[in-house]
């Protein structure tokens, strides 16, 4: 005689609702670091800031 | 001598009514805030020609009304001041206040009275910086413009929800949305601010800039934040905003051509921001009781004449710089 295990009553509701949030989660982090992240860009290697001068302001 | 009423006295506020009283072209200056305690607490230290006043009339003999109140309240005053045919500054940097004030326009040229939108650090000296720039290019291209720091605890509210904003930038003759908190850009500011991470948000400079600079592609706001301010932007602020910011900055990057060649030319300012906003709203505020303000509502990228604005300004403290070496820029 064959016995046919089945989940429990809402078994497969409470796997799709843990899937969803692992998912969800997964994207808010990956989200999250792609905000957080990232690469800058290059900072002027000649010159410099100089106050106006008089002949500026003519 | 003139006569001059200024609504609010927070930093910014403060800060002008020093400037102003320090000037000897004001004979009398009323000074109103919602706040009794600011004004029991500051009017005593301001002298003699500075007094108390409450209510939201504006007297059609004064010469002159600046409004330095938290951002949202700044038309309806604004307004007030225009009907009454007295020229107006004002020192807002929210967006939608920013566009309202603009739409003043008509009811100023009406009544023959110059609305001064945006008088303060960013935006004031960097639409100031920015026409000081185009003199050196026979075509403008592109406007650029950051700023680091805050000023006030309106200043610093403002800062925070403009990040979490969506923002406008200027882009081949049309308006863009763009999300707050995007764009990240590395800016090269005055020492000793340096560089500093800045994102696009919901700042009005843009609002201010094109339509000042006919045929120009693509003008752009960004503010520096950190990781922490970018993640926290969607919230409410978690802390009370500091009385007062520190050392800020502003930098101002035109892009365009003279003759056949490209240029990029690169302008700032570093200062503590309610310090420099006070000071441009002062220097704004002797050019226009001078008559140097033509009617009409707009921002300090109006202005032709920046050489006597910025030598005012630069006698109240404030000192813009230039960058010079652009060679890595262009």
């Amino acid at each position: 005689m064959r016995v046919v295990e089945e989940a429990p009553m809402g078994g497969g509701l409470l796997t799709l609702i843990r899937r969803t949030m692992l998912a969800v989660g997964a994207g808010l982090a990956a989200a999250a670091l792609i905000r957080v992240r990232g690469t800058g860009g290059v900072a002027p290697q000649t010159g410099g800031w100089r106050e106006l001068r008089g002949d500026d302001l003519t | 001598m003139a006569r001059i009423l200024l609504f609010g006295l927070g930093a910014t506020g403060s800060r002008i009514a020093r400037q102003l009283v320090s000037t000897g072209g004001v004979e009398q200056l009323e000074v109103r805030d919602t706040e009794t305690a600011v004004i029991e607490s500051l009017v005593p230290t301001l002298g003699p020609r500075v007094e108390a006043g409450s209510g939201r009339e504006v007297d059609p003999r004064l010469d002159l009304v600046i409004v330095a109140t938290p951002h949202g309240t700044q038309v309806s005053l604004a307004r007030r001041a225009v009907t009454a045919g007295v020229p107006v500054i004002t020192t807002s940097n929210q967006t939608a206040e920013v566009r309202r004030l603009l739409e003043l326009d008509r009811e100023a040229r009406t009544h023959r009275v110059p609305v001064i939108v945006g008088a303060g650090f960013m935006p004031g000296l960097s639409c100031l910086l920015a026409r000081h720039a185009s003199h050196e290019f026979d075509e403008v291209d592109e406007v650029h413009v950051a700023k680091a720091g805050t000023g006030g605890p309106a200043c610093a509210r403002q800062h925070h929800r403009a990040l979490g904003t969506t923002g406008i930038d200027w882009r081949d003759g049309e308006w863009t949305r763009r999300a707050g908190g995007s764009g990240r850009e590395l800016v090269w500011f005055p020492e000793p601010v340096g560089g500093r991470d800045c994102y696009r948000a919901a700042l009005p400079d843009a609002l201010l800039l094109a339509p000042e600079f006919p045929g120009v592609q693509r003008v752009t706001a960004r503010q520096a934040a950190t990781r922490r301010d970018r993640l926290s932007a969607p919230l409410p602020m978690l802390r009370r905003p500091h009385p007062e910011g520190g050392i800020g900055a502003i930098r101002v990057e035109l892009r365009g051509s003279v003759g056949a060649e490209r240029r990029v030319v690169a302008f700032g300012a570093v200062e503590r921001p309610a310090v420099a906003a006070g000071a441009m709203a002062s220097a704004v505020a002797l050019r226009v009781l001078d008559g140097s303000f033509a009617p009409g509502a707009a921002g300090l990228a109006a202005v032709n004449d920046t050489v006597a604005l910025l030598r005012t300004l630069a006698e109240r403290g404030v000192k813009p710089v230039r960058f010079e070496g652009l060679s890595t820029f262009g």
